[in-house]
C-alpha cells in the first residue's frame, strides 16, 4: 500500500480572532514506500508531528491531497475514514497513551472491538505483549503502568490489526535502551515483511534502521 | 456497539466516585419529576373523588358547626364533630322554593372506637332519601343496611370478627369501602335508626349534653341538597341564610371552587419546583459532562486513532449515559415509590387537600415518563458534549493532549 502527499500544508490560528496565522507545514510532497522504514527527524515544534497527522488521516490539511493508493483520503466521509485508519493504518501516537479503566489486553484489543470480535485476536494481542515484554501486565489496569510499559502497550495496539501502515511519533521516547532496540528491530521486522513504517524522533539510533531520512525544519520537509 | 458495552461498564464500574456522583444527580432528578408528578396526578384524583363523592349542590349546616370546622373539613380532613339542627329548623329547608331533593345526615363521634386508634367520625343517612353517599356504597355494597349494621371507609380497620363496638354496643361491618383520598375514608356509615341508637347510648354512658337543646329523633347534622334544574344553587343557598337564622347553607360549586384554587395553586407550585429541578439538573448534568469531556479528550483521541468514527464515539457517550441514567431513574423511581405512595394521607392532611393515588395505568404512565426525562436530561449534555468533542480534530486533540 502506497501513501503518497501532493502539496499539503496545514496553517493554525494563534488567537481566538483568527488573525495570527501560523504555517507549521508549508507546502510538501511525500511519498511513504512499501517495506521501507522513512525517519523524520527534527527539532521540537518543527512540523513533524503535523505532518504525520495529515499523513495518516487525523488532521485535515489546509490545502493539497493525501493518497493511499488512488484513494483521496480526506474526500472520504468520517466513517470510510476511521475504518480504513482502523483497518490499514497502525498509530503510535506521541505520549502516554492508555484507556485507563480498561485491562491491558483489552487496550491493545480496542481497534478489534470497533469492527470485529475481539476473541479472535486475543492469541495475537498476547504475542504481541509477549514481543514488546509486557505479556505478563494483559490483565493489569493502564492506570498502574509506568510509562514505558504505557509506551509498548500502545505500540501492541497499533500493531493488532496487522496494518500495512505503520505511523510512530516518538515510539521509544520513554523507554530503555533495550527496549528501545527491541521497538526498532520490531519495526524494521514489519518493514521487511512489506509494511510501509513512517517514524518522527529524536533518537539517533532509530537512523541505523531507516531506509529514508528526512529533516523538517520551520515546517519544511528536506 | 461492543467497544461502547465495553468501555461503558469498565468506566462506570472503575471510575466509581464519577458514576456515583451522576447516578446520585439523576436519582435525585428522577424522584422530583416522579414524586412531583405523582402528587399533582394524587391531588386531581383527590379532587375529582371528592366532587363525585359531595353529589349535592347545597349543603346546610347548623351555624355552630364552624366552631368544630366547616363540613368541608368533615369531608377532607375527617375533622369529627356533633352539631345538630332542629327538626324544625330542617321542616323550613323543605320550604325553600327551587329543592329538588334533600338528604339528612346525622354525624357522631365515637368517643373510643375499638377499631381506630383515633376517633372516628358515624354518619348516619337514610339510605331511602340519600343521594350523596348511596350511590358509592352501592359500588361495593348492593344490600339493605338492617339494624346494628355499619359499613366502614377504605382507612378502617376491620377485625376479622367483622364487628367494631360503639357506645357498649357490637355493629356489624357489611362492607368497606374504596377510597377516595378524603376525610370519608375514615368514617363509618350507618342507617338513621342505628346512628340514634349509638346517639342515645352516648347520653347515657357518656352523661353529655350535646343533645340538650335536640330531638334526637329529628336532629340531622347536614342536609344536602338536589337543586331543580333550572334553578341556581347560589340562589338557593342565599335563601336559605335569609330565612333560616340558625343554619348555614353554601353551594358545593363554592366549596369546590376554593379547593380548585388550592389545588391549581399547589400543583403549578410543584410543577414549577419540578421544572426548575429539571432544568437545574440539566445544567448541572451539562456542565458535569463538559468536565468529563475535557478530561476525557486523551481517551477520545487514542479512540480516533484506533479507528473509531464520529458514529462510534456518539455510541460510547449515549451507551454510558444511559447506563448511568437508567440506574439513577430506576432509583428515583423506586424511592419516589417508597416514599410518595405510603406518605399520601400525611401529605394529604400538610396541603389540606384530598389526595388520592392514581391508578395503575396511570402510575406506569408517570413511571415511564420519569423514566424517559431522567434520559433525557443525561443523554442531552452526554450528546452535547460528544458532539463538541467530536467535532475537534483527532490530530489538535492529541496535540492540545501533548
Amino acid at each position: 500500500m502506497k501513501l503518497v502527499a501532493q502539496k499539503i500544508s496545514r496553517q493554525f490560528f494563534r488567537n481566538s480572532q483568527n488573525t495570527n496565522v501560523f504555517e507549521a507545514v508549508k507546502e510538501t510532497d511525500f511519498v511513504l514506500e512499501e517495506g521501507k522504514i522513512s525517519v523524520i527527524v527534527g527539532r521540537s515544534g518543527g512540523g513533524k508531528t503535523t505532518l504525520s497527522n495529515m499523513l495518516c488521516g487525523l488532521l485535515m490539511p489546509s490545502s493539497g491531497k493525501v493518497f493511499l493508493d488512488e484513494c483521496d483520503l480526506y474526500a472520504l466521509s468520517d466513517d470510510e475514514r476511521s475504518k480504513i485508519r482502523n483497518q490499514y493504518i497502525g498509530i503510535v501516537p506521541q505520549g502516554q497513551t492508555g484507556l485507563s479503566s480498561l485491562t491491558v489486553l483489552d487496550n491493545v484489543l480496542v481497534p478489534v472491538m470497533m469492527y470485529g470480535d475481539p476473541e479472535t485476536k486475543k492469541e495475537e494481542a498476547m504475542t504481541l505483549l509477549y514481543r514488546l515484554g509486557i505479556d505478563d501486565l494483559a490483565n493489569v489496569y493502564a492506570s498502574d503502568l509506568s510509562g514505558g510499559e504505557l509506551r509498548r502497550m500502545a505500540i501492541a495496539r497499533a500493531l493488532i490489526n496487522n496494518p500495512e501502515i505503520i505511523f510512530a511519533d516518538e515510539p521509544t521516547g520513554d523507554l530503555d535502551d533495550e527496549t528501545t532496540q527491541i521497538v526498532f528491530q520490531l519495526l524494521r521486522e514489519l518493514a521487511d515483511s512489506g509494511h510501509s513504517v513512517l517514524m518522527v524522533t529524536h533518537e539517533k539510533d532509530a537512523l541505523e534502521y531507516a531506509d529514508h531520512v528526512f529533516e523538517m525544519k520551520n515546517g519544511v520537509l528536506l | 456497539m461492543r467497544i461502547a458495552w465495553t468501555l461503558s461498564i469498565n468506566n462506570i464500574r472503575r471510575k466509581l466516585f464519577r458514576s456515583f456522583a451522576l447516578i446520585l444527580l439523576v436519582l435525585c432528578l428522577s424522584f422530583a419529576v416522579f414524586a412531583g408528578g405523582m402528587t399533582i396526578m394524587s391531588l386531581q384524583k383527590g379532587l375529582n373523588s371528592y366532587t363525585a363523592r359531595l353529589g349535592a349542590d347545597v349543603i346546610v349546616v347548623p351555624n355552630n358547626a364552624t366552631s368544630h370546622g366547616a363540613v368541608d373539613d368533615i369531608f377532607l380532613q375527617g375533622i369529627t364533630g356533633n352539631y345538630y339542627m332542629s327538626g324544625r329548623d330542617i321542616q323550613k329547608i323543605y320550604g325553600i322554593e327551587g329543592i329538588e331533593a334533600i338528604s339528612k345526615q346525622f354525624y357522631l363521634t365515637s368517643a373510643k372506637a375499638s377499631c381506630c386508634s383515633s376517633r372516628v367520625q358515624i354518619i348516619g343517612i337514610d339510605p331511602e332519601t340519600d343521594f350523596s353517599i348511596q350511590p358509592w356504597i352501592q359500588d361495593t355494597y348492593q344490600g339493605k343496611m338492617g339494624m346494628g349494621d355499619i359499613i366502614v371507609g377504605a382507612n378502617i380497620n376491620v377485625p376479622l370478627s367483622r364487628t367494631l363496638r360503639f357506645y357498649g354496643n357490637d355493629y356489624y361491618v357489611v362492607a368497606q369501602l374504596s377510597r377516595t383520598g378524603t376525610g370519608l375514608d375514615s368514617a363509618v356509615y350507618t342507617n338513621m335508626a342505628t346512628i340514634k341508637e349509638m346517639a342515645a347510648n352516648s347520653v347515657t354512658l357518656l352523661d353529655t349534653d350535646a343533645f340538650n337543646s335536640v330531638n334526637i329523633d329529628t336532629a340531622a347534622s347536614a342536609v344536602l341538597i338536589k337543586v331543580k334544574k333550572n334553578k341556581d344553587a347560589e340562589t338557593v343557598a342565599d335563601d336559605i341564610n335569609i330565612h333560616i337564622t340558625k343554619v348555614e347553607a353554601s353551594s358545593s360549586r363554592s366549596m369546590i371552587a376554593s379547593l380548585m384554587s388550592g389545588l391549581s395553586g399547589v400543583s403549578r407550585v410543584i410543577g414549577i419546583l419540578t421544572g426548575i429541578i429539571w432544568i437545574l439538573a440539566l445544567v448541572i448534568l451539562m456542565t458535569v459532562f463538559m468536565m468529563i469531556s475535557n478530561e476525557r479528550q486523551k481517551e477520545f483521541a487514542i479512540l480516533r486513532i484506533s479507528g473509531a468514527s464520529r458514529k462510534i464515539l456518539f455510541e460510547i457517550m449515549s451507551m454510558e449515559a444511559l447506563l448511568i441514567s437508567s440506574i439513577g431513574a430506576v432509583l428515583g423511581i423506586l424511592i419516589g415509590l417508597v416514599i410518595v405512595v405510603p406518605s399520601a394521607s400525611i401529605l394529604s392532611g400538610m396541603l389540606q387537600l384530598p389526595l388520592l393515588m392514581p391508578g395503575l395505568m396511570a402510575m406506569i404512565m408517570m413511571i415511564i415518563g420519569s423514566f424517559a426525562l431522567a434520559l433525557l436530561a443525561t443523554l442531552i449534555p452526554a450528546l452535547w458534549s460528544a458532539h463538541k468533542m467530536t467535532k475537534s480534530e483527532t490530530g489538535l486533540l492529541l496535540r492540545e493532549d501533548a
